[in-house]
């Protein structure tokens, strides 16, 4: 029987894309199982489209998990800035009795969701926003470096619809250097750095994403299975990673 | 009305792939967008290098038959670069168009030019990133080849589809390269319904709700296949269109058909 494979960066429900110019969405299951079936997708990591305040968010997201128990996985996605001091107890409560098993950080991730990363042992997912004249380590080195017990995943290899090639090579270099920082493939626009990461990165260091149902999960697919994988790579990359991180396998 | 038979025999003719005198003969698959050759600034992998050979084996693996190439950034003028386009046609019997790109901002005499492109070296189309002037767009109508153009927004896009209404102008990137500003792509499909003489290339489409909305609104016989090699694969573009599943007729026009019938229209002297 072969691995499950897992999607480990998936959208559900209502709120406002992720990325500007930002539009109103309300991301539902069907299209994403529905399109992830057809690519062969077993499960997928589920969070929040981003809002203004995560606690509604993240409840939907828990019952949808609830719901699809085996199928959907739940991370919880909190503004550390937008929810400051309120950010740790929600994530206690989010992870100890809803059952969500990461975090995304909308906005830089401070001390207060970093501690409470290390408490919970729960991967954090943070995309950095990144300003004219700066680069992906601007925002990364400083959390990656700090929290070395806290694994980081890093959407689209570093960036978004590969717009700006250097952030894919930046992200690609710094996955290198830092252990616990690692790479999903989601909404990447220019497959070469998916080969440049491949190439350069061990398995374990990238994980298979979707961005779904944003993205098509059937292209995401199509990107890793053009890379011609060893089977063994191929299955941390397709879903033993991310188990990993969550903790479901060691 | 031309028939599928006289269309692809006359396309064949244009491009060199044989049409073996049978309506059973598959329309090829045609990528209007790639670029190819050298330039000299180094800055980025588009004024690099786009190596023909490389970007051959992934049409292959993709089962594209053919590509309409052109060049690379070019600080000052395309002339070398356009002659470089030829060359690599000429180096790769049956698999390449070739189309000259110029840039009204830095160019002159860009008339003779194309005419010399068109008429001595076999180029058959223009790729455009600036904003054209008269003289390229009465020169392209005047030699009947499409204009292939990823302009600095749709709306200047649609000033010169308007102003020059028969010549045929490609949108590229479905209005929004990477799918940066979906709001562009909304733009572009509209445009597409509005103008008679306005096609989209499917190029770079990362939100492909976009791409499947263009295929559901717009008439099939409005888009093109296009992939931005080979800052983008080939082989992941065409996924995009063939999981959607299409009739056969509608998926050969989109992957080939359609670029072959702008590319029909060629009025300049032969080469």
């Amino acid at each position: 029987m072969s691995a499950a494979i897992v999607d480990c960066h998936a959208l559900f429900g209502p709120g406002r894309t992720w990325d500007e110019p930002a539009l109103d969405v309300n991301y539902g299951l069907k299209e994403l199982l529905d399109r992830g079936a057809e690519a062969g997708i077993d499960r997928y990591c589920v969070m929040a489209a981003r809002n203004s305040g995560y606690r509604e968010a993240n409840q939907r997201v828990a019952r949808a998990c609830e719901q699809h128990a085996g199928k959907l996985i739940g991370f919880a996605v909190h503004n550390p800035q937008g929810e400051s001091g309120r950010v740790a107890a929600m994530l206690r409560e989010e992870v100890k009795s809803m059952g969500l098993r990461g975090v995304r950080s909308d906005g830089h991730p401070n001390r207060e969701l970093m501690d409470a990363a290390v408490e919970l042992r729960i991967p954090v997912m943070y995309y950095p926003r990144i300003r004219p004249g700066e680069t992906v380590s601007r925002w990364i080195h400083t959390p990656v470096s700090t929290y070395p017990q806290v694994n980081f995943i890093l959407p689209h290899l570093g960036q978004y619809r590969s717009w700006a090639w250097w952030g894919h090579v930046e992200s690609i270099d710094s996955a290198k250097r830092y252990p616990n920082l690692y790479l999903d493939t989601s909404g990447i626009g220019s497959l070469k750095y998916l080969e440049m990461a491949v190439h350069d990165l061990p398995p374990e260091k990238i994980l298979f994403g979707t961005n779904g149902p944003e993205l098509d999960p059937r292209v995401a697919m199509e990107a890793v299975r053009l890379q011609n994988l060893a089977p063994a790579a191929r299955a941390k990359i397709l879903g033993g990673n991310i188990l990993r991180l969550i903790g479901e396998v060691a | 009305m031309t028939s599928r038979r006289e269309f692809l025999a006359a396309a064949a003719a244009l491009t060199g792939v044989a049409a073996a005198g049978s309506s059973a003969r598959k329309v090829p698959v045609l990528d209007c967008h790639v670029h190819a050759g050298h330039a000299p600034e180094l800055t980025d992998p588009w004024t690099t290098i786009a190596d023909p050979a490389a970007i051959l084996k992934r049409m292959d693996q993709a089962g594209v038959d053919q590509a309409c190439i052109f060049p690379i950034n070019e600080p000052h003028s395309y002339a070398g670069a356009n002659q470089e386009i030829a060359d690599i046609c000429k180096r790769y019997p049956g698999r390449f168009i070739g189309f000259c790109r110029h840039t009204a901002t830095t160019e002159k005499g860009i008339r003779e030019m194309m005419l010399h492109e068109c008429r001595d070296l076999g180029l058959r189309g223009l790729k455009l990133h600036d904003i054209p002037n008269t003289e390229i767009m009465e020169t392209a109508a005047e030699l009947g080849i499409p204009v292939l153009y990823h302009p600095p927004a749709v709306a200047r896009f649609e000033e010169t589809a308007k102003a020059y209404p028969t010549v045929d102008m490609i949108l590229a990137h479905l209005g929004s390269d990477m799918s940066m500003d979906y709001r562009e792509h909304l733009a572009a499909i509209e445009l597409a319904k509005h103008y008679p003489n306005v096609y989209l290339d499917t190029s770079t489409v990362v939100i492909t709700r976009y791409l499947e909305k263009a295929i559901a609104e717009v008439p099939a016989e409005k888009i093109c296949y296009g992939t931005d090699e080979p800052e983008v694969d080939t082989r992941l573009e065409i996924f995009k269109i063939r999981m959607l599943k299409l009739p056969k007729g509608k998926e050969e026009m989109i992957l080939g058909g359609n670029t072959l019938r702008l590319l029909s229209k060629y009025k300049g002297v032969k080469s």
